[in-house]
């Protein structure tokens, strides 16, 4: 509508040569772009389900989608709040705005140097379906054509989202998984046995996993690999 | 016309004009507002009636829109008298909105100019106490999808000015209802997009809490899910919900493997 101009600017931008471009070459170059044109040092989309990362669909840039990936291992930092709330979260300077909000994450954040974060929910109406999230090596804000840019190019990462299609009218799940990649999957199967290990439910299973990494410094993956390979048992 | 003291401009209208850009502000933001969130077209019309009355100084306001097979259909309306009197003017096939649908020009008259246009109409128009009346079309580039109708219970004709303004607001009902095919689409896809994750994630920890209570690997809890969800005929997303909510013991699902490894041994 009234970014239609935009929209089309940035479509162009993101088509290059020309040529048909699949969804998951398109979502990298979303990320690619954002990097070049919109001044940040890193950008992820990721694909969340119920507060949970099930994948980094695209990244780009110098901080990739360490950052991203993050939050979801500790459990708090923009992204969950722009997922959960479906507006974007603007944190120009993480040191000042994030240091109460998300104390352990804004630490560890800023140790491979990251200073401000851009989240933008991917979604339609109530509906979220992941984010894609900027973020920068310096403080400040994103200028207000950076922040229109980055609008829109989370709203064409997010139809590429939506209009990857078999048969179509139904999303192709298998499709999605084939871009993100099944790694982060592990986890909720690690959930499933920490469950039965401890009789309790998968999802306080998952807050123990995020407990048990952030304790041991480690990922929350390579633990749920441990245990899915029953190199560790949980409750002994 | 109300008028208002204090705050306003000097001059003639100046007053007037000053409460009518605060409504007409607030309308708009409202149309714009309706446009970000879930968007149900009968409401956003009906809002639209009810702003354009209060700003436009009519009485009643309806909005019509073009059906399917090109005929037009009565959508929303600001009062109960303005819908009937609608519905009789797409049953007698005469009056403004149609003219202004036909057109895709504003149209309007006062009393005796809509006796002679629409005689039927106007006489049924004039009982429920209403005289001055105009029709603007909303229009969608080269097509007319439907028409903004406005009536007064004066005989005072709309000004350019409030014509201007009935046009703007017809406009932003048209981006409304032509985003709106494509909103709904990707709101149900964004759905379906959320719940096979969301299946995808309770399929991934009932293969876990299989995994553990047989001590089988993942995979083969999978094909032990799949098995089950096979034999019963059930959906997986199912099956997998039953065991992670522990409503389906995992005995029941590691029976016909455990059977065909006796054979085997």
């Amino acid at each position: 509508m009234w970014n239609e101009k935009r929209r089309s600017r940035i479509v162009a931008a993101l088509r290059g040569g020309g040529g048909k471009v699949g969804a998951g070459e398109l979502m990298r170059r979303v990320c690619g772009f954002a990097v070049d044109e919109m001044a940040v040092s890193g950008c992820a989309l990721a694909l969340i389900s119920g507060a949970e990362s099930l994948g980094i669909l695209a990244s780009a840039g110098r901080h990739l989608a360490r950052i991203t990936e993050l939050q979801f291992d500790l459990g708090e930092g923009p992204c969950l709040q722009a997922y959960a709330s479906g507006i974007p979260v603007l944190v120009p300077d993480l040191a000042v705005q994030g240091a109460a909000r998300w104390p352990v994450f804004t630490g560890a954040a800023a140790r491979p140097g990251v200073r401000a974060e851009f989240c933008f929910p991917l979604g339609v109406g109530r509906i979220t379906i992941g984010v894609f999230d900027l973020c920068r090596d310096e403080p400040g804000m994103l200028s207000d054509e950076h922040l229109a840019d980055a609008r829109v190019a989370a709203d064409i990462a997010r139809d590429a989202v939506l209009y990857l299609q078999d048969p179509p009218g139904h999303p192709a799940l298998s499709a999605l998984f084939e871009i993100v990649g099944m790694d982060r999957l592990v986890i909720h199967q690690a959930a499933g046995m920490i469950a039965v290990q401890l009789d309790e439910e998968p999802s306080d299973a998952l807050a123990r996993l995020r407990a048990a990494a952030f304790e041991s410094e480690r990922s929350i993956y390579g633990i749920a690999q441990d245990v899915v390979e029953r190199r560790v048992k949980f409750g002994e | 016309m109300s008028e208002v003291g204090g705050g306003g401009k000097d001059g003639g209208g100046g007053k007037d004009v000053s409460l009518r850009e605060r409504r007409l502000a607030r309308a708009f933001v409202r149309l714009a507002d309706t446009l970000a969130e879930e968007f149900d077209v009968v409401e956003f019309m009906h809002g639209l009636s009810v702003d354009s009355v209060e700003i436009l100084s009519a009485q009643a306001a309806s909005v019509m829109l073009a059906d399917m097979r090109g005929g037009l259909r009565l959508i929303a309306s600001s009062h109960e008298q303005m819908r009937l009197l609608e519905l009789f003017e797409i049953q007698s096939a005469q009056g403004p909105c149609l003219d202004a649908f036909g057109s895709g020009r504003t149209v309007q008259a006062n009393a005796a100019e809509s006796r002679s246009r629409w005689p039927v109409f106007a006489r049924q128009a004039s009982q429920a106490g209403f005289r001055a009346m105009c029709a603007v079309p909303l229009r969608a580039r080269t097509d007319t999808i439907g028409a903004l109708n406005l009536l007064r219970g004066s005989d005072e004709l709309f000004s350019d000015a409030e014509l201007d303004i009935a046009r703007a607001m017809a406009q932003v009902a048209t981006i409304a209802l032509i985003q709106e095919p494509a909103l709904r689409e990707r709101s149900l896809l964004a759905e379906q997009i959320r719940l096979a994750l969301r299946s995808r994630v309770v399929i991934e920890q009932a293969k876990g809490m299989l995994a553990q209570h047989l001590s089988v690997t993942v995979d083969e809890a999978f094909e032990l899910l799949t098995r089950h969800a096979r034999d019963h005929g059930r959906r997986l997303t199912d099956v997998a919900r039953d065991v992670v909510e522990r409503k389906i013991s995992p005995g029941a699902l590691a029976r016909p493997i455990r059977t065909r490894s006796i054979r085997r041994g």
